[in-house]
């Protein structure tokens, strides 16, 4: 008898990074990835990207995916780059003069921000009424400079009610979205609360659009199947959920990478390192699982109350920018760029223009001479450019040019003497440079592109130096595991490194180079990792050997690790969560107790006995999630009920519905 | 969590606009792949926009293919003897159960200066929710809101011809004083007199002119 094939199920993963934008074709039940391709991140439309990865993956029959699933730095760029909406804040029983003496105003994540009267107590009970008239009255002054509202009132998640009446009465005057508070923390941390609810709404429009090019995309493509979004924990949200909860997508991609590698290497304990072109992210596998920060995901230096996958993120990657420093150091990233063999090898004359500059006598150009600025669109539109930048585009229409030669037809010495942003931004122009991908060219450990214009780069920095070219490869890679060790340190121990010449610290810093270099004759210091490295990404074999030596680990490579963050887009389970909250209700003098509260988000009722209110509350709770889950696409969802006590005889109810994506095969 | 998806909302918004702008001509022919194309939008989220305004009855799908809906004086004759009636109840139901949140919406709304034309019909089309709203029943609520984009294209018709609106605003004013005093047959009388002057001098415009069919 012939044995039966079990049912495919195939799932796309995609994952849009700062510099690629991978995807991957997956049987679900065998995590057999059947293709993966890589296409360059579009950063003016991240669906441009999505839609090219989509096209190139070669589907017998797009109509057989069973899902779609999506990690995205969108939210997260977009907070960087000052992309999102612009948003008024309206706070609800917040002291003024206590939030200026703390000098908390920057941290809103808006300059619009406005106090109204009104607010609750500890105990839901109303503390001041609200001023609904002034409400409005500063809706409608700043209605026509902001594209969106955030209302978080006083201790709202024990009564929401003014931020409740605030919307109705908001949404009565203007068209505006509107986001509370309440909505997307139950966490009393007043400070957080408005920054997440200010943040969520400068994102919907930007996560909106985004959504909708995707299920665009996906359409062209003849793929009609639920699409999942990666929350900053590496849970899965459906589309819808995330269309209005956009601040849960803050750190979506690393955490897609942690779960990814844990997925494909199936090891419980690992530290994983994702090395991408723009940045180096390490996450932490324990028992299975990428453990997640206490304190909520941060961004940009603002403080959400939104949970996140533990993460440090560091600017090194493939595609880092190598230069030297003033006192002639070698220095690696932040700054992103094109390698040069890359450039080189879509462009011909680039090769001979480097090979020209390694073979210049005295004095020999310096690295800053490898910069070269090329067209990244030809059908750029020159409207909104200033003129300057628009005589640049006209000058690199006939190729790319060093940027030296570029600012001398300008007449000018340096390029901060010119704002260039909205090249750069809209992706008019790139830049490219010297990176470590062109060193893994020369060393022909991954050669797609010309390695002989990165070998004639190596020249150009050997010659300034007087080095030989051991001597750079050396330095080189040592300064890569110091930077990445360092970062290893700083996650694991959550201490800062101290700066190189603090006397202070002396000791410390003399330890930490002895472990990275030996140089001490009669001790011998070390540090030992206890668990493996998971490296991901295409850079990651060569990057990181030289971390796994000195920390005294293995280095693991998953198979395909190189896109092993849009395996983990679909890897993720599906979690719904529902949080009700159990406090007393008082008499009006505060001093006895008459019953207790349920509130469950907008919804209140009130129970006599304690216990019976926190069994009540864990009954609903556990439905509210299930049903949730199901609603969410969740395949038998397992609840699992919390019961925090947060305050005197107040307690907070957790249920989390957790459940493998539902996949019809 | 909401039960329509967020692209057939975008959808539904933006080809409501056209429509009832007049921007997409009563009679005219719908084709979703063109729509797509133009509003950036998926064919299904297009599809599901215009099963959304057959309901609304601006859109019409007979057998084959889709058109907007056309433009008739007896549409006209119905949906105001509807209106007159809905909104008189609901200004009598707001003069009873209006709430103190409800009064201070009202009096922001009737306050506000409109810019242009355009602005005036939004004005007054939030006004006319907001009585609806504090009627506290939203069974009407929802009927009169199905309304408001038939209505809004007799009025974008008669537009180039019109210059009456600020007397209407005026009525709101008077309107929120009755129902803050809790005087139902006033707002009844307040309300009649208002929509009736408006579809009086829309039909007399439409009649006049010759704009549309009988």
């Amino acid at each position: 008898m012939k044995e039966k094939k079990p049912p495919e199920s195939l799932v796309l993963g995609i994952d849009t990074g700062g510099t690629y934008t991978d995807g991957v074709l997956l049987e679900y039940n065998s995590h057999r990835i059947i293709a993966a391709r890589k296409s360059l991140t579009t950063k003016r439309d991240f669906a441009i990207g999505i839609e090219n990865v989509i096209k190139e993956i070669e589907l017998e029959d797009p109509a057989a995916i069973q899902m779609v699933s999506i990690s995205t730095t969108l939210a997260t760029n977009a907070i960087a780059e000052g992309k999102g909406k612009r948003v008024a804040l309206f706070l609800i029983g917040y002291d003024p003069d206590l939030i200026d003496s703390f000098d908390m105003g920057k941290r809103f994540a808006t300059p619009h921000y406005f106090y109204i009267q009104g607010g609750h107590d500890l105990h839901g009970q109303e503390k001041h009424s609200l001023d609904l008239a002034g409400l409005l009255e500063q809706t409608k002054a700043i209605q026509r400079q902001v594209d969106a509202i955030a209302v978080s009132s006083y201790f709202s998640p024990r009564n929401p009610e003014h931020e409740i009446r605030a919307q109705k009465a908001i949404a009565s005057i203007c068209d505006l979205p509107i986001v509370l508070g309440q909505q997307l923390s139950t966490s009393l941390g007043s400070v957080e609360r408005a920054t997440t609810a200010a943040l969520n709404a400068s994102l919907l429009a930007v996560l909106q659009e985004f959504i909708i090019a995707v299920r665009r995309a996906m359409e062209n493509r003849g793929i009609d199947a639920p699409l999942m979004v990666v929350r900053g924990d590496g849970t899965l949200m459906n589309d819808e959920f995330a269309a209005r909860s956009p601040v849960e997508t803050i750190h979506s991609g690393p955490a897609a990478s942690a779960i990814g590698g844990r997925f494909l290497s199936q090891l419980d304990q690992a530290l994983v390192l994702d090395v991408g072109g723009t940045t180096t992210d390490l996450a932490l596998i324990q028992d299975g699982k990428v453990t997640v920060s206490e304190k909520g995901a941060s961004v940009s230096g603002y403080q959400t109350a939104v949970k996140a996958a533990n993460l440090l993120s560091i600017g090194l990657g493939g595609d880092s920018y190598i230069t030297l420093d003033r006192s002639n150091h070698i220095a690696i990233g932040p700054e992103r760029v094109v390698p040069l063999a890359f450039l080189s090898h879509q462009h011909k004359n680039v090769r001979e223009r480097i090979k020209a500059l390694a073979h210049q006598g005295w004095p020999a150009p310096g690295p800053r001479e490898l910069e070269f600025w090329f067209l990244q669109r030809e059908e750029a539109n020159l409207e909104g450019l200033t003129d300057r930048e628009q005589q640049v585009v006209k000058i690199l229409r006939s190729g790319p040019k060093p940027a030296s030669e570029v600012l001398k037809s300008l007449g000018l010495l340096d390029a901060s003497q010119i704002n260039l942003s909205t090249l750069w931004r809209e992706e008019v122009v790139g830049k490219s440079g010297f990176t470590p991908t062109d060193i893994l060219h020369i060393d022909g450990r991954h050669t797609p592109w010309d390695e002989e214009a990165s070998r004639a780069a190596l020249n150009v920095f050997c010659n300034y130096l007087n080095w030989d070219k051991n001597r750079f490869q050396k330095v080189f890679w040592e300064l890569v595991t110091e930077k990445v060790i360092k970062a290893v340190l700083s996650f694991l121990t959550e201490k800062e490194i101290p700066g190189k010449d603090e006397p202070a610290h002396e000791l410390a810093n003399w330890f930490l180079d002895n472990s990275l270099q030996p140089n001490h004759q009669q001790l011998e210091t070390q540090i030992s990792l206890k668990i493996p490295l998971i490296g991901i990404g295409a850079p990651a074999e060569v990057m990181l050997e030289g971390t796994a030596r000195t920390l005294n680990t293995e280095l693991v490579l998953p198979p395909h690790y190189q896109v092993a963050n849009a395996a983990g887009a679909v890897a993720g389970s599906v979690m719904v969560t529902e949080e009700i909250l159990v406090y007393p209700h008082l008499t009006s003098d505060n001093l006895d107790v008459i019953g207790y509260y349920l509130q469950a988000r907008e919804h209140r009722e009130e129970i006599e006995e304690l216990q019976e209110a926190v069994e009540a509350a864990k009954e609903q709770a556990k439905e509210g999630a299930l049903s949730a889950a199901l609603r969410s696409g969740a395949a038998n969802p397992e609840v699992i009920v919390e019961v925090i006590q947060d305050g005197m005889d107040s307690y907070r109810i957790k249920a989390r519905a957790v459940g493998k994506p539902r996949l019809e095969g | 969590m909401k039960l329509i998806k967020v692209d057939t909302e975008k959808a539904y918004q933006q080809l409501w606009e056209k429509i009832t702008s007049l921007e997409l001509a009563p009679g005219e022919n719908l084709d979703v792949s063109t729509l797509a194309d133009d509003l950036e939008l998926s064919h299904a989220s297009i599809e599901e926009a215009l099963r959304l305004l057959v309901h609304d009855h601006l859109v019409k799908a007979p057998p084959r293919g889709l058109y907007v809906a056309e433009l008739r004086l007896s549409d006209l004759e119905k949906i105001s003897t509807i209106r007159l009636n809905l909104e008189t109840l609901a200004a009598q139901q707001a003069a009873r159960n209006a709430t103190e949140d409800d009064l201070v919406i009202l009096q922001t709304l009737c306050e506000e200066v409109a810019q242009d034309t355009q602005e005036l019909f939004t004005l007054d089309q939030r006004f006319h929710q907001a009585i609806a709203r504090a009627a506290h029943n939203n069974y009407l609520a929802e009927t009169l809101e199905r309304l408001y984009g038939l209505s809004k294209r007799l009025w974008f018709l008669a537009l180039p011809y019109l210059d009456f609106l600020p007397s209407a605003v005026k009525s709101h004013v008077r309107l929120v004083e009755v129902i803050r005093a809790g005087e139902e047959s006033l707002a009844i009388e307040i309300m009649h007199k208002h929509i009736e002057e408006f579809y009086l001098k829309i039909r007399g415009i439409i009649q006049d002119k010759d704009l549309i069919a009988e």
